[in-house]
């Protein structure tokens, strides 16, 4: 079956008792402000970051395997920093020249990429779906003409869809590949050959789960989520306040 | 509109943000490129969905990735990529597939018609992408069409084509 | 047709009658591509019975059954649950008839085992600690309890099977109706799903069965009807009409074909 890499890993840390309401604000919090931070607090941040992942039993390493393609990307992000940054040459070969603040700066943004989608895994990773979406709910609520039940509702859904959709997309390009179907030449008939069996799986998958919402007296008016503070919330929102503090002015 | 038809449209939304979501992930080689799918399930959701639950589709998107679900392109999340340099093509999502929806249906859903409602679309995702990467990263205009826009015209125009026929194939089944 | 077999001793009158749980009255029901799925079906469920719902592929019992908790609603005829029409009452009638799909996969609507076992609960507005009380008591009974933190999908076909079983029991249903529930399950798995099926007739609940298999069920089967071309055509005791299964295109049990008559499957 094909995992997710945000995908929620049951667990007693902290983190994972920690309310989804406060949680939430704090990513939204810490990955704003580290958008202007420098490379030490950066760093600094890591460390703490390799220690929840720690504490909540999540092994970093072999998350990152499970994101290779997101690596790659960062790697494109920091070859076209390093080219496009002017500055005082570094190497210079073939009329392209590569400058020490094209490194430098191409480094950091990619490091705080890697940072920022991190921090998003520990997250998903320590967050109850039904808590992520009932935060999202709690958040909502106090916009007028927002229906947010039927978002909470459809946030669900959509979670559940990414594995079918995974799976199928692997069946299907399996199935392709078994009729030599990767020789097709034509780009447009290839995206169709890979998207519309795989669409309309999904959409027979979708319509089987609409019946099994149905006979289970699917309303948008359902029981509410309910939050548990931990306790430790004062702690973690000072602790993320101080991290802001240092990620702006340092 | 009747309940079991608000479920159906409800589903069928969450179905494309997951599709918008994965389609971050799902690429297809083509020539030396592989094609990134994400911006094509957007038109679908625009044609299939119709202007209001395109939309809320995408709404819904960008809010689970403002959550922090690795969902935005290149399985990236979070405030600060809503608001850094690519953020515009994010939030053009949204206009976008409110033209589009609204041509196509207009236009009566017909193959053609589709095909110049998304064109119309993703033009809009660049008229709000490329200013916002311009104003953020202060670059020149030519600079910002060049890395933001002129690349991408073949492979939009290749998933447009193949849109429109997806469309035509689907709608029958899906009864929209 | 005759509703009633045999041994069952309640009144014949198809209306109302005080055992009668499900009351199916003259009903059809034609696909909107003009396939005409079920053909003036007549039938009355008793309390307590552990109905096997036989038929080839494409005989209509997927279509009956989506009938039984209001899913389609028929084009004529009636059918009435616990006495009242179904139209009318479509809530009360999806909590009386609970309903396991055959496609496991596609009926999970929860992230974890816990949220898809409390889904129902939720639409019914219940209190959240009711609902963690109820869902706790049903995975419990059901010897899911230690997977309550999984993914649901992740877990074993058996396993699923159950899950789905225990999201329709914790809203109480008086009658559980499964779809083909032993398709895609290795022995283990329907061994387990077949003895939770026997636990639940035997604490009061009405069984309906539909397959095209009857081998897993039919010694616990207290009542079989047979299904061609959208009708009903026998209705009786598993002993009296297992010669005429082949007729009807359903592969009768070995042990029966061998003239050792019906026996348990394990
Ligand atoms: N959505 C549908 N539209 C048209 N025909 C259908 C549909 N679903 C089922 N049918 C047809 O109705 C008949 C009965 O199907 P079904 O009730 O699923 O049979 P069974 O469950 O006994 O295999 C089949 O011939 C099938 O092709
Ligand atoms: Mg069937």
């Amino acid at each position: 079956m094909a995992l997710i890499p945000f995908a929620f890993r049951p667990g007693k840390s902290a983190l994972h008792l920690l309310d989804a309401r406060l949680k939430f604000f704090l990513i939204c919090l810490v990955s704003t402000s580290m958008l202007s931070a420098s490379f030490v607090p950066c760093l600094i941040y890591s460390l703490l970051l390799i220690l929840f992942f720690n504490l909540a039993r999540i092994k970093v390493f072999q998350l990152l395997i499970s994101m290779k393609f997101f690596l790659l990307l960062l790697g494109f992000i920091f070859l076209a920093r390093c080219f496009s940054t002017p500055g005082d040459t570094l190497i210079s070969a073939y009329g392209i020249s590569i400058s020490r603040l094209g490194v430098t700066t191409g480094f950091l943004v990619a490091f705080k990429f890697l940072l920022v989608m991190m921090t998003g895994l520990l997250f998903s990773g320590t967050t109850r779906p039904a808590q992520v979406k009932g935060a999202v709910q709690w958040f909502l609520r106090p916009i007028p003409f927002l229906p947010e039940k039927r978002v909470a509702v459809m946030i669900s859904l959509s979670l559940a869809f990414m594995p079918i959709i995974l799976k199928q997309n692997q069946k299907v390009a399996d199935a392709q590949a078994a009729r030599c179907g990767n020789l097709e030449k034509n780009p447009v008939k290839k995206i169709i050959r890979m998207v519309l069996p795989l669409l309309k799986k999904i959409f027979l998958c979708a319509d089987n789960i609409i019946l099994a919402m149905e006979s289970r007296c699917y309303t948008e008016d359902r029981t509410d989520p309910e939050f548990q503070p931990s306790g430790k919330e004062p702690s973690f929102l000072l602790g993320s306040l101080i991290l802001a503090f240092v990620f702006i002015v340092l | 509109m009747n309940t079991s038809n608000q479920l159906k449209m409800t589903v069928y939304s969450a179905l494309f943000v997951a599709l918008i979501s994965i389609g971050a992930f799902i690429a297809i080689p083509i020539g030396p490129v592989p094609i990134v799918l994400q911006n094509m399930f957007v038109l679908l959701a625009a044609i299939l969905l119709g202007p209001v639950w395109g939309i809320t589709c995408i709404g819904v998107y960008l809010l689970i990735g403002l959550a922090g679900l690795p969902v935005f392109a290149g399985g990236t999340s979070g405030i600060g990529k809503l608001f850094g340099p690519t953020g515009g093509y994010l939030l053009g999502y949204l206009p976008a597939v409110f033209v589009t929806a609204a041509i196509s249906k207009g236009l009566g859903k017909k193959l053609s018609g589709d095909i110049i409602a998304m064109i119309v679309g993703s033009l809009i995702v660049y008229a709000v992408g490329v200013p916002w990467l311009k104003v953020v990263t202060s670059m020149t205009y030519t600079k910002a069409l060049t890395v933001g826009m002129y690349p991408f015209i073949p492979g939009d125009g290749i998933k447009i084509i193949a849109a429109a026929y997806i469309a035509k194939s689907i709608r029958p089944i899906i009864k929209l | 047709m005759q509703p009633k077999t045999a041994d069952h001793k309640s009144d014949q009158t198809p209306d109302k009658a005080p055992g009668n749980i499900i009351d199916i009255q003259a009903v059809s029901y034609t696909y909107p591509d003009g396939f005409q799925g079920i053909k003036d079906i007549t039938l009355s469920v008793c309390k307590k019975e552990f109905i096997l719902l036989a038929g080839k592929n494409g005989s209509g019992k997927t279509t009956l059954l989506r009938h039984l908790n209001g899913l389609v609603l028929p084009d004529s005829g009636q059918i009435l649950v616990n006495g009242k029409k179904i139209n009318d009452h479509l809530i009360a009638t999806r909590k009386t008839v609970g309903m396991v799909f055959q496609d496991a996969d596609a009926q999970i609507v929860g992230d974890t085992v816990f949220d898809e076992v409390a889904f129902g609960l939720e639409n019914l507005k219940f209190e959240r600690a009711l609902i963690i009380k109820k869902v706790t008591q049903v995975l419990e009974e059901l010897n899911l309890y230690d997977l309550k933190d999984r993914n649901p999908r992740a877990l074993s076909g058996g396993e699923k099977r159950k899950l789905a079983i225990a999201g329709v029991l914790v809203m109480d249903p008086d009658i559980i109706v499964f779809d083909e529930p032993f398709s895609n399950l290795d022995y283990p798995g329907a061994i387990g799903v077949l003895s939770t099926i026997v636990k639940l007739n035997r604490t009061g609940h009405t069984i309906i069965i539909a397959t095209h298999d009857i081998e897993t069920v039919i010694s616990h089967a207290s009542r079989i009807i047979i299904m061609a071309d959208g009708k009903i055509q026998q209705d009786g005791d598993p002993k009296i009409l297992m010669p005429m299964l082949e007729s009807y295109g359903i592969r009768e049990p070995c042990s029966s074909k061998l003239g050792f008559g019906i026996q348990p499957w394990h």
